[in-house]
């Protein structure tokens, strides 16, 4: 019998023998987790000292990092050495036609109303060179760079602008923020970046999916955003349609940076796997995002609506440094099966006058589980500072649960805080109007559903506000009767 | 993990006691000292709570514990109650005088046997009504101060109020912490209302401002049977010497009401309350209202849990706060809602009100919620007094400091209209009026 130590002896000298960092042409790493993946991430993108040192430091701060325990869920064990940590972008289309994709998929495309040609792309089918988004972006990217706005992926950033990279990347999350950021500064992959130069309003809204060389852009994104002075932007994120993706952790980073007077508007829509019925399989959602007001009288504002991934675990935050900020949250979480949403935001009120708002609906069916945990604070200074927070929860049959945690601290006489929640059920007596108008149970719910989240919906870009409608009623279909 | 910060004085304890075997008890119920033992090795292990601890993440109890105390001391000299003035005082009831935890039946007016038994607890651990409190299990993780008590008491009272009974006067609990030194004092109470009986409980605080730091750790185990009527009301008002953790555990059986009233007033530098009741029967009605009024370097932390069972109850808790100078309070609270509690109402609300820069105030109202034909809410403010309605008054020809009382009295009596005892609701305004009027002008 060998002993331990011959074994891992054994094992660390054929990684050697075989070489991360030499081996430039690699396309796939072993799973996997050490200095030399990082090494060979940063070699293979070609980029310069400081980001390695500073992955490095995200690697250092990962290997000191706890699991947190204060989460409302059984966290799974992630095994961080069993994820293989590069990929090179795979071109290899998945299937040859729409024929080959699964039908139940192309039912649920069809009802949401995808275009033909994006189902193939969203389904990961071959598309043709003369795809009409394609175009659209061609020629979308030259009007943007007419007005000096820089919007490409964070590689190219990185070769391109890696000024203004170095200054802003890490300065809002960094990277002993919590294990899945530092994971994800040690090794990201990927993401986007966005800058938006002084005085311009950015005339559309800008997303990932006109982004066209956004496609797998892998697991552990990286977003950053830059609004200078008086700048406005509205970003998306995600589609409604559902996504297949093989990637079971997904521990991305968003940073957004709002100078003064700016303002910036970001959106998810998130339809990522949930798991088969017994909650296998599923996406582990678990992104840290948080937005700095920096300047006065700037203003970040989250809009998301959550129905996919087996278990969401993210916290969309704003720190409000600046005089007079605003920050806000409007927040869909919908689950079903054996989901779990835990998610809500967290406000960090430093300057004066600031306000913040939080609206939060969570809808829970099946047997999920649906939290809200949310911190709002008014530091010392934050004179006449500004909350309301509202979360509401609606709970579709007995075997699930609605769950809400809100912290709230305040250190300032002048601050104003308020927080309200409900927690309740669809009345029959509304179920029962609709139904004597000739509406079926099953759109009545949609309807009454679609109701109760109309105030978030409708802080969507309306483009994305029409599918996450229909989205919701699809999502819930089936969970009553 | 050793918590660092209470090292000195957990060793002392640990030194003392040398294991439960040797705990100095007289009686000893095979089945108590098996409870001891584990909440002994909980607390050797865990010592008290840091703030790591999520049910103790706003309230740091190092500078409170960090002394060295002696644990239930005796005055050496004789202590005479009735020269001790306390905040309750002239109220009307059975004065039942604890010193240090330990009821002294000499300075106690005793009701009537047939009207309630009161005893030590110490003299009643084989009955069965006791052993059945005594060994429910209970949350030590979140209370380490309990598995301390757990383990270590030899003090407290037994209330025992008889089937379809009417105790025509408040029973009046005083509790008395005297001592030369530094004094720690562990009590454990249990009180057991029977069913279709009414009774209020009324308790007090006294501490000497001469005396040394006390320390109070002591829990509460009530049952509250069907059909059964229980008023408890706590005037937390006494020496800024004095520093306490109170446990307070409430079992309510079917058609049973609870009112719970804590009001805590400026004195006593820490203070904390946990509040556990468990609704274990259908058509139960709990009410918890509670006032905080702190100032100086005051510490007030409420947490209660509210655990609905059964289907068919309702729960309401309504706590108001109002903070000056650089005192930090504490709201905590939670509701559970188990999947066959349909038809629940629970409510819950916490209201503030900051006078200082220098105050703080934390916040915490939860839900878990497993039902779906429930009523719960809850709602949470922070702030100050409102401009307009200032406006309104001083339009009136009030002058700033009365249309500011008036509007603070109006806060506050939110909270002390719900008090059935017309006697205490008086003498609670007017400690209110006179403690705002300092902060105010």
């Amino acid at each position: 019998m060998r002993t331990e130590n011959e074994i891992i002896e054994d094992f660390t000298t054929r990684e050697y023998e075989y070489g991360f960092v030499t081996d430039i042409d690699m396309d796939i790493l072993p799973p996997g987790l050490n200095e030399e993946v990082i090494q060979f991430i940063s070699a293979k993108k070609n980029e310069p000292d400081w980001l390695l040192e500073w992955r490095m430091k995200g690697y250092q701060a990962f290997l000191k990092s706890k699991m947190p325990e204060w989460q409302n869920f059984k966290a799974p064990d992630v095994d961080f050495q069993d994820i293989s940590y590069y990929a090179a972008p795979k071109n290899q289309p998945k299937y040859e036609s729409l024929d080959d994709v699964d039908p139940e998929l192309l039912r649920t495309y069809d009802r949401l109303g995808i275009p033909l040609e994006e189902q193939k792309l969203l389904a990961g089918v071959a598309v043709d060179a003369v795809f009409d988004s394609v175009s659209i972006a061609t020629t979308y990217k030259e009007e943007l760079a007419k007005l000096g706005i820089i919007f490409c992926s964070m590689s190219e950033a990185v070769q391109n602008h890696p000024d203004l990279v170095r200054k802003y990347l890490g300065t809002v999350v960094p990277h002993s923020d919590n294990i899945y950021a530092s994971l994800n500064t040690a090794v990201f992959s990927d993401g986007s970046f966005v800058y938006i130069p002084e005085g311009v309003r950015c005339p559309m809204e800008l997303s990932t999916y006109f982004r066209i060389n956004a496609q797998n852009t892998g697991q552990f994104e990286r977003t950053l955003i830059i609004a200078e002075k008086d700048s406005y932007v509205s970003y998306l994120e995600g589609c409604t349609a559902p996504q297949r993706d093989e990637n079971q952790l997904h521990a991305a980073v968003v940073e957004l940076i709002a100078m003064e007077g700016a303002e910036i508007k970001y959106s998810t829509v998130q339809n990522w796997f949930p798991g088969d019925e017994d909650g296998k399989g599923g996406i582990y959602n678990f992104v840290t995002k948080r937005g700095i007001c920096k300047g006065d009288r700037s203003k970040i504002s989250w809009t998301q609506v959550e129905t996919g991934s087996s278990i969401t675990w993210k916290y969309p935050s704003v720190i409000l440094k600046g005089d007079d900020s605003v920050g806000e949250f409007y927040s869909v979480a919908v689950t079903k099966g054996k989901q779990i949403a835990d998610t809500g935001t967290k406000i960090n009120h430093i300057g004066k006058n600031t306000k913040s708002r939080i609206i939060s609906k969570g809808i829970s069916a099946g047997q999920s589980n649906n939290s809200y945990r949310g911190l709002v604070q008014i530091g010392k200074g934050a004179h006449k500072a500004r909350n309301f927070t509202q979360c509401d929860s609606l709970l579709i049959g007995n075997k699930c649960g609605a769950h809400t945690f809100p912290y709230i601290e305040s250190r300032n006489q002048t601050a104003m805080l308020e927080h309200e929640a409900t927690t309740s059920k669809i009345g029959e007596d509304q179920i029962f109007y609709l139904n004597q108008r000739g509406i079926d149970p099953e759109k009545a719910v949609a309807l009454i559903v679609n109701g109760y989240a109309k105030e978030v919906l409708s802080k969507l870009p309306m483009e994305f506000a029409v599918e996450a409608k229909k989205l919701l009623a699809l999502t819930l279909e089936g969970s009553v009767g | 993990m050793l918590a660092q910060i209470d090292v000195d004085f957990r060793t002392q304890i640990i030194n003392d006691y040398q294991g439960v075997s040797e705990c100095k008890i007289c009686d000893k119920p095979e089945y108590l000292a098996r409870i001891r033992e584990v909440a002994f090795n909980f607390f050797q292990k865990n010592g008290f709570p840091t703030q790591k601890n999520e049910e103790w993440k706003y309230t740091p109890v190092k500078p409170y514990i960090n002394e060295p105390f002696d644990i239930d001391k005796d005055k050496s000299q004789t202590f005479d109650p009735s020269q001790a003035n306390y905040f309750g005082q002239h109220l009307p009831g059975y004065k039942i005088v604890l010193i240090n935890g330990k009821l002294s039946v000499e300075h106690s007016q005793i009701p009537d046997a047939a009207l309630c038994t009161i005893q030590p607890v110490m003299d009643v651990l084989r009955k069965p009504e006791v052993q059945e409190r005594l060994t429910k299990s209970r949350n030590y993780r979140n209370n380490p101060f309990l598995a301390m008590n757990t383990a270590l008491f030899t003090r407290g009272v037994f209330i025992h109020i008889p089937k379809n009974t009417q105790v025509d006067k408040p029973i009046h609990l005083i509790h008395y912490e005297v001592g030369e030194g530094k004094q720690f004092n562990i009590s454990k109470n249990i009180i057991i209302s029977e069913s279709g009986s009414e009774a209020e409980i009324i308790e007090s605080y006294y501490h000497d401002y001469n005396d040394a730091v006390s320390f109070r750790n002591s829990s509460t185990e009530i049952l509250v049977e069907p059909n059964a009527v229980l008023d408890h009301i706590k005037l937390q008002k006494s020496d800024h010497n004095l520093r306490m953790v109170e446990h307070t555990e409430v079992e309510q059986k079917e058609d049973s009401l609870y009112n719970n009233y804590t009001f805590t007033l400026p004195g006593m530098r820490f203070v904390r309350n946990n509040l556990n009741i468990e609704l274990d029967g259908s058509n139960i009605e709990s009410h918890m209202y509670g006032l905080y009024l702190t100032n100086e370097d005051q510490l007030v932390d409420n947490h209660t849990l509210v655990n609905h069972k059964e289907p068919n109850c309702e729960s309401n808790q309504l706590y108001k706060g109002i903070l000056t100078d650089k005192s930090r309070a504490v709201f905590n609270g939670k509701v559970y809602v188990h999947s066959i509690a349909q038809k629940t109402n629970a409510f819950q609300q916490n209201n503030n009100i900051l006078f200082s820069d220098n105050a703080t105030i934390y916040t915490k109202p939860q839900l878990e919620i497993f039902a779906d034909d429930v009523k719960c809410s809850h709602g949470s403010t922070i702030g100050q007094l409102d401009d307009e309605a200032l406006f309104y008054l001083r339009a009136r020809g009030l002058s700033k400091t009365d249309a500011q009382s008036l509007l603070v009295n109006a806060f506050a009596f939110d909270v002390t209209e719900k008090l059935r005892d017309e006697e205490i609701k008086a003498m609670l305004n007017e400690e209110i009026d006179q403690v705002m009027s300092g902060v105010i002008s």
